[in-house]
């Protein structure tokens, strides 16, 4: 079973400057990409930026990430 | 002798020495054919997170190993068409500077995903060629922007990334143009970790490996932390580093750290059973 990993973006508005559960996190399960992929000739606006799941199959589920969020915007299950 | 080289080494001792696999007029051509192949010529585009799908990560779970197989297989025909690196030992890399230009220091895309690491801490890749001219038409790919290097600054910086522990790898941007010296290491190139962790291969083995003479080996350790594939570790039986040669990819970092002069790189080709280990 792989676990379940769901990150608000409604409430996780600005990873790039935060990225506490990026840092936390002992084996780099999270990631962070765009919500709108790489676009021509424009920068993409932080506000866009999002947190997920990518490497579940090395996540632990110690939760640490849940617990660094300031924003409440992390849940892991198995 | 790598497929890429029989290939595209044409004459050329290896692939990435023939000037061919960095000029110009072939860049768009090749970036036409990667595009018909389904994926965009952007860089982050043709990036490994981007095709491994947690649909393989359920698989292997599963253990479904013919779905797997066959997953493995799709991901490395796009990776092999579009983007995918080799590493290569300091001297090899210090030579393809020599080769093209112009040559410029960018952000880590890999780090900004792992670690959302700012930009200026994030100057760990290298890209060259035609493509950093047009730098603006991704200015996402390129946060932080373009620095551009002369061959010797190059050289400079590129050896300071070996001397921290970063292997150097080339990659190709629509095979065989080779634009980026990228700077990787174990857990946040998510290159180097396709290829370990999943055995996708995103990289491929160097032309080298890494051989110790345990006659000088004088199990000092100093070598041991170098090693960012695996291969490397540390016998208390016999009180030696040891090598997995099946497994080490020939980045020559262990080298470097050794006070004995213990370790040397081998040409692959010299030992049959690993001549086609990539
Ligand atoms: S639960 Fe632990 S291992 Fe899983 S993503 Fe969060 S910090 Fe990482
Ligand atoms: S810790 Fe929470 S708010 Fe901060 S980047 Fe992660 S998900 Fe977003
Ligand atoms: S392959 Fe290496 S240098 Fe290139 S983007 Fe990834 S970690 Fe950075
Ligand atoms: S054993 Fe040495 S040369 Fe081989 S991959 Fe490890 S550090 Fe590189
Ligand atoms: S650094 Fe050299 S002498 Fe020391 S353990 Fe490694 S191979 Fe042996």
């Amino acid at each position: 079973m792989l676990p379940t990993i769901t990150v608000d973006d409604q409430k996780c508005t600005d990873p790039l400057s935060c990225r506490k559960c990026l840092l936390v996190c002992p084996t780099r399960v999270l990631g962070v990409g765009t919500k709108v992929g790489p676009q021509k000739f424009k920068e993409i606006d932080p506000s866009q930026f999002i947190v997920a799941g990518v490497r579940f199959e090395r996540c632990t589920v110690c939760l640490d990430c849940v617990n660094v969020c300031p924003k409440n915007a992390i849940q892991v299950s198995l | 002798m790598c497929v890429w080289c029989e290939r595209y080494a044409d004459g050329y001792e290896r692939w990435y020495f023939n000037p061919a696999n960095y000029a110009r007029k072939l860049y768009k051509v090749r970036k036409e054919e990667a595009e018909a192949l389904g994926a965009e010529a952007n860089p982050q585009a043709a990036g490994g997170m981007a095709l491994l799908t947690r649909d393989f990560l359920e698989a292997v779970d599963r253990k479904d190993y013919e779905v797997v197989a066959k997953m493995r297989q799709q991901v490395e025909e796009i990776a092999w068409a579009t983007h995918f690196g080799q590493v290569v030992p300091l001297d090899d890399v210090l030579r393809v500077v020599d080769i093209i230009y112009p040559i410029a220091l960018i952000t880590c895309a890999c780090r900004r995903s792992m670690l959302g690491l700012p930009n200026e801490e994030n100057f760990t890749c290298i890209g060259m060629g035609p493509g950093m001219y047009k730098w603006e038409r991704w200015p996402d790919t390129y946060r932080g922007g373009v620095h551009f290097l002369t061959p010797d600054e190059a050289k400079e910086i590129i050896t300071k990334m070996n001397k921290r522990g970063l292997v150097q790898v080339l990659f190709t941007f629509g095979t065989p143009y080779i634009a980026g010296i990228c700077n990787c290491d174990y857990p946040d190139c998510s290159a180097i970790r396709t290829t370990l962790d999943h055995g996708i291969q995103f990289l491929w083995k160097g032309h080298h490996v890494a051989v110790i003479d345990n006659e000088l080996c004088n199990g000092c350790a100093s070598c041991i932390h170098r090693c960012q594939f695996k291969a490397l570790s540390f016998s208390p039986t016999q009180n030696k580093a040891y090598i997995d040669l099946f497994q080490c990819f020939g980045c020559g970092l262990c080298i470097s750290e050794c006070p004995q002069d213990a370790i040397t790189l081998v040409e692959r080709a010299k030992f049959p059973a690993l001549a086609n280990v990539w």
